[in-house]
């Protein structure tokens, strides 16, 4: 036998086995890390890769869009702007199978160019047409003038049947529209006088919503949602009621035909007598005074005017304003107040497709396609919608995530890196060892042990509603106000309405009276001549998110920055003091330089940390749907205007995708994608991982000893 | 460190003379404590400065030093004055404090927390070092140091030269480089790097570089030059490179160093201090300690019996 020869022959027995399963196990479990990264990885490239594919850049350069599934009817003649067309193919990679015919054309539009004069009167909703109209132009007005005549439209004849309290109004503010031949008729009407017995009822929304101004006392156990109008809840009628309403209230709140209506005890009719004056207004253009046009307004008036509040008063004169043709005759007519000056017409010729659709099919349009495709074909009317189902975030487009996710980071690693690196040259640099250090790494230690939904309900307590602001109009709901200096200015008129400002005159109200009176006026803001120091937050903003998230980021960059100063070999400190250097010269010109590549890695896994996060923004900076980038649509200038966009929200990548994948209705169209966000996301975190990696290697190749 | 704590302990067993004959770190165990040489102190042995000339630029006076907040000293009773213009070797073993010393003499010890001096006074140049007044910052532009491990930043020669006049303020470009070639050519390197001032620092041999730390440190005109044992990390050659230098240097610099090397003390030094366990055990010129050392100890170390 071999095996006597040879005295470290291989033995059977069970150790053996022993050292065999062992290895299996540690095997399989290796394995099965690298199986599940497979998985996760195979799992999103697979289904997001043709996603980006598909889409190109404009998944990356496009705010998310909503498509609109339409189900269209065959038809000759579609006509759609170019630029849509080419959104309409890019969402529609099976165009070629319905379209047919496609010839691109000019269609001319005729747009007037004029100038607007200091002292003109122009509606509120007239003013906001013009300023969509053109982007530049935003009137900060001061005054209104509640005199001023106004237009409107009736775009037929009209028999108006005006109750006597109306008509009443109407002859005290403006007889001479009314026509000559006015009729007086009385007509019987009933009025229900109903006893509801004490019990607990099923109520629907819409008798719910009747019963809620009157008299009636009832309790709802459940109350309803908005999005839910078909919806049934319980309501305890708590005794025995007898209320006096009126027809229209009755029928709906109390129909016994109805679903969800309460049942009555008792019913009376109470006849009374309604007085009418019946007239006939001619359709077209009529110029009036602002309260008569209230009346109108609910006989059908067509108008953007704001008869309670009056016309805007121009302020300045405005050059080189743009419209179309349309709306130049509709702005004059309606606007009888209105001063323009150098009126010049320019034919605008805009490209246009004009295409077939041959035969009946569905078609994904992006909301702004559809309405450009809608108005484009309203007179013609040969876009033909059978059928419409709107699927949120089907579209992709990433680019608002992407920005806000940025923003926040860079917030944040500005917050973080000045406060850590500061923290850690002290803590290793200045501070004696001693319980006081001590105490502040234990505290640090807990705080990267704190879990980071704790980390998003503090920055929403502190940053979003607690964090002090200097301000001269600080918010009705703040928690302290301390009062600096007066010398604020007083905010103009259009600031004030719109954002809801409650001026305080001359009174001496202590600052929670104030509050407490601005509240009780619907106001958000107060002004009072005072700068204030005012508690009350940053309200959801990056500022609010970007202080969150350096919270919690700032454990690791103290620690990883600490650990790269301490890299630093002693000598260079020797040597830089021994050279007559001051503890702070040493530190800056011969310890910060060669620590740099290991604050700059710190503060990249930093970024990839903070970019990852849902939890600490999404009560803090995230917002699951805006259409504009934080630094649009900001109507403040200067300062005021950075710190306007400090204050706004913005999406974020982490939160979108979670808005994407659980918040929205499910649909074969938004699937793909969540994969597409997926896959931009984990491209953009990896290719920062990458970066600092690169970054690791050049500089410590440059800096090392 | 051990050793030192534990002969600093018990200093009467410094000179034993059992440490004479065994390491150091048995020094304590050793039964003789009542030695004769301890009743002749050799503090007495500076009355030879007079005969060598030179005036004081150092006085150090009755100094203790400790580490740890005065429950042990260091150093012990130290009393020596350093003439201007002239070598000073500090010798001794490992740990006997010579190092602890020289950085004390610019205050570099003011690092270590817990450092303190107990007992004495360092004067330089008839200032008290360690008066409130005294800002170690502008003490250390006129004592400057040399270290034991070359340490020039990562940066180019011409930086490094030129780092100890930048954080003084200095900017203008003509006179920067004016100091860098007259330090370089003080620290005989100029002829070795004129052409590659940019290059880095850490591309130099490690003479080079210990010479260069040398030229980043009289680029500041110094009154003093401590040096840590400068050469025990460079090969002969370099060091010899580095000795000759310091020859050179005294002539405008007061130099002290710190050595291990009895060889490199008796070229160049004028003057030598022995310590033994954190006491001066002797100090006078060179020539008097290595042909004629008066107590025992420093015969015994010289003559390599121990250390």
């Amino acid at each position: 036998m071999a095996s006597k020869n040879n005295p470290f022959c291989k033995q059977r027995n069970s150790l053996n086995t022993k050292e065999t399963v062992t290895r299996l196990i540690l095997i399989v479990f290796t394995y099965s890390i690298i199986l599940a990264a497979f998985g996760i990885f195979g799992k999103i490239i697979y289904e997001g890769a043709p996603v980006l594919w598909q889409k190109g850049w404009s998944f990356f350069t496009k705010k998310p869009q909503t498509l609109i599934v339409t189900q269209v009817e065959k038809s000759k003649g579609v006509e759609i702007p170019a630029k849509n067309f080419e959104g309409l193919l890019a969402n529609n990679p099976n165009a070629d199978q319905w379209l047919a015919n496609v010839t691109e054309f000019e269609k001319p539009t005729e747009f007037i160019t004029f100038d607007l004069l200091t002292g003109s009167r122009i509606g509120q909703g007239y003013l906001g047409e013009l300023e969509s109209l053109n982007p530049d132009f935003y009137v900060i007005y001061t005054e209104r003038d509640t005199n001023a005549l106004v237009g409107f439209q009736l775009h037929a004849d009209k028999k108006i049947s005006m109750i006597k309290e109306d008509f009443a109004a109407l002859v005290a503010s403006d007889p001479k529209i009314l026509p000559a031949d006015v009729t007086t008729r009385n007509i019987e009407l009933n009025n229900y006088k109903v006893t509801v017995a004490a019990g607990d009822y099923p109520i629907g929304k819409p008798a719910h919503d009747a019963l809620v101004p009157t008299e009636l006392i009832f309790k709802m156990r459940q109350t309803f949602a908005d999005d839910e109008p078909d919806k049934i809840n319980q309501t305890i009628i708590p005794e025995e009621q007898t209320i006096t309403v009126s027809a229209d209230l009755y029928f709906t709140a109390f129909d016994e035909e109805e679903r969800g209506t309460l049942p009555l005890k008792a019913e009376e009719e109470v006849p009374y007598t309604q007085v009418f004056h019946d007239f006939l207004l001619t359709g077209g253009n009529h110029v009036t005074t602002p309260a008569a046009l209230a009346v109108f307004e609910k006989y059908g008036a067509q108008h953007l005017h704001n008869p309670q509040k009056g016309a805007i008063v121009i302020n300045e004169d405005i050059t080189g304003l743009k419209v179309p043709k349309t709306f130049w005759q509709t702005l004059t007519l309606s606007n009888p107040g209105l001063k323009t000056a150098n009126q010049s017409t320019t034919i605008n010729k805009t490209p246009f497709i004009r295409f077939d659709i041959t035969k009946d099919a569905e078609i994904l349009l992006d909301t702004e396609d559809r309405e450009s495709i809608a108005t484009a074909n309203e007179a013609t009317g040969k876009f033909i919608t059978t059928s419409e189902e709107t699927h949120s975030y089907s579209g992709g487009g990433v680019v608002g995530p992407i920005v806000g996710t940025g923003l926040l980071v860079i917030i944040c690693m500005m917050v973080a890196l000045f406060t850590g690196i500061a923290a850690s040259i002290f803590l290793n640099e200045y501070a004696r060892a001693g319980t006081f250090v001590k105490t502040i790494r234990l505290a640090m230690l807990n705080l990267a042990g704190v879990p980071s939904i704790v980390f998003g309900l503090f920055g929403l307590g502190l940053f979003v509603i607690l964090a002090p602001c200097v301000t001269s109009t600080p918010k009705a709901s703040s928690t302290l106000m301390v009062p600096l200096v007066k010398l604020g200015s007083e905010p103009e008129l259009r600031m004030i309405e719109q954002q809801q400002i409650y001026v305080a005159g001359k009174s001496d109200l202590s600052s929670s009276e104030l509050s407490t009176v601005a509240t009780a006026e619907g106001s958000r803001l107060i002004y009072d001549g005072w700068i204030w120091l005012s508690l009350q937050g940053w309200g959801t903003s990056i500022l609010a998110g970007g202080f969150t998230l350096a919270m919690m980021v700032l454990p690791v960059i103290i620690t990883s920055c600490e650990e790269s100063l301490r890299a630093v070999p002693m000598g260079f400190r020797e040597a830089s003091l021994a050279l007559g250097a001051t503890k702070w010269q040493s530190i800056r010109t011969a310890v910060l330089p060669y620590a740099f590549p290991g604050i700059l890695t710190a503060s990249v896994l930093g970024i990839t940390r903070v970019a990852g996060e849902t939890a600490p923004i999404m009560f803090t900076a995230a917002v699951a749907e805006k259409s504009e980038l934080p630094w649009e649509g900001l109507k403040s200038t200067g300062f005021d205007k950075f710190l306007d966009f400090l204050q706004s929200s913005a999406q974020a990548l982490p939160y979108h995708i979670y808005t994407v994948a659980g918040r929205i209705p499910q649909s074969e169209y938004t699937q793909p994608m969540q994969y597409g966000s997926v896959l931009v996301f984990m491209l953009i975190v990896m290719s920062f991982a990458a970066i600092s990696i690169w970054l690791r290697v050049r500089v410590r190749n440059k800096i090392k000893w | 460190m051990n050793q030192q704590n534990s002969a600093t302990n018990d200093p009467t067993a410094a000179l034993s003379g059992q440490a004479v004959t065994t390491a150091p770190t048995e020094a304590p165990d050793a039964p003789m404590r009542q030695d004769p040489a301890h009743t002749e102190h050799p503090h007495a042995e500076t009355i030879t400065e007079d005969a060598l000339g030179g005036k004081t630029m150092i006085h150090i006076e009755d100094l203790s030093f400790s580490y740890d907040n005065g429950k042990t000293n260091t150093l012990q009773n130290i009393s020596l004055d350093i003439p201007e213009k002239q070598v000073t070797a500090f010798i001794g073993p490992s740990g006997c404090g010579k190092s602890t010393l020289i950085r004390c003499l610019n205050r570099m010890n003011d690092l270590v927390e817990t450092s303190c001096i107990t007992n004495g006074k360092i004067k330089i140049m008839g200032q008290d070092i360690n008066a409130r007044d005294v800002s170690p910052i502008e003490l250390r532009k006129q004592v400057g140091m040399v270290f034991q491990k070359y340490n020039p930043f990562p940066k180019s020669i011409y930086d490094n030269v030129a780092y100890g006049l930048r954080i003084q303020g200095i900017k203008k470009k003509s006179s920067l480089d004016e100091a860098v070639e007259r330090s370089l050519h003080g620290a005989a390197l100029w002829d070795e790097v004129k052409d590659r001032l940019k290059d880095s620092a850490l591309g130099l041999s490690g003479g080079q570089q210990q010479r260069l730390c040398i030229a980043r440190t009289i680029a500041v005109q110094p009154k003093v030059i401590l040096m840590d044992e400068p050469c025990s990390a460079l090969d002969p050659i370099a060091t010899a490179k580095v000795e000759e230098l310091m020859l050179e240097l005294r002539k405008e610099f007061t130099i002290v160093i710190v050595t291990h090397s009895m060889q490199q003390a008796s070229r160049i030094s004028d003057r030598t201090a022995f310590f033994y366990l954190g006491e001066l055990i002797e100090y006078g010129s060179t020539t008097h300690i290595f042909t004629n050392p008066t107590a025992k100890q420093t015969e015994d170390y010289i003559s390599g019996r121990f250390g």
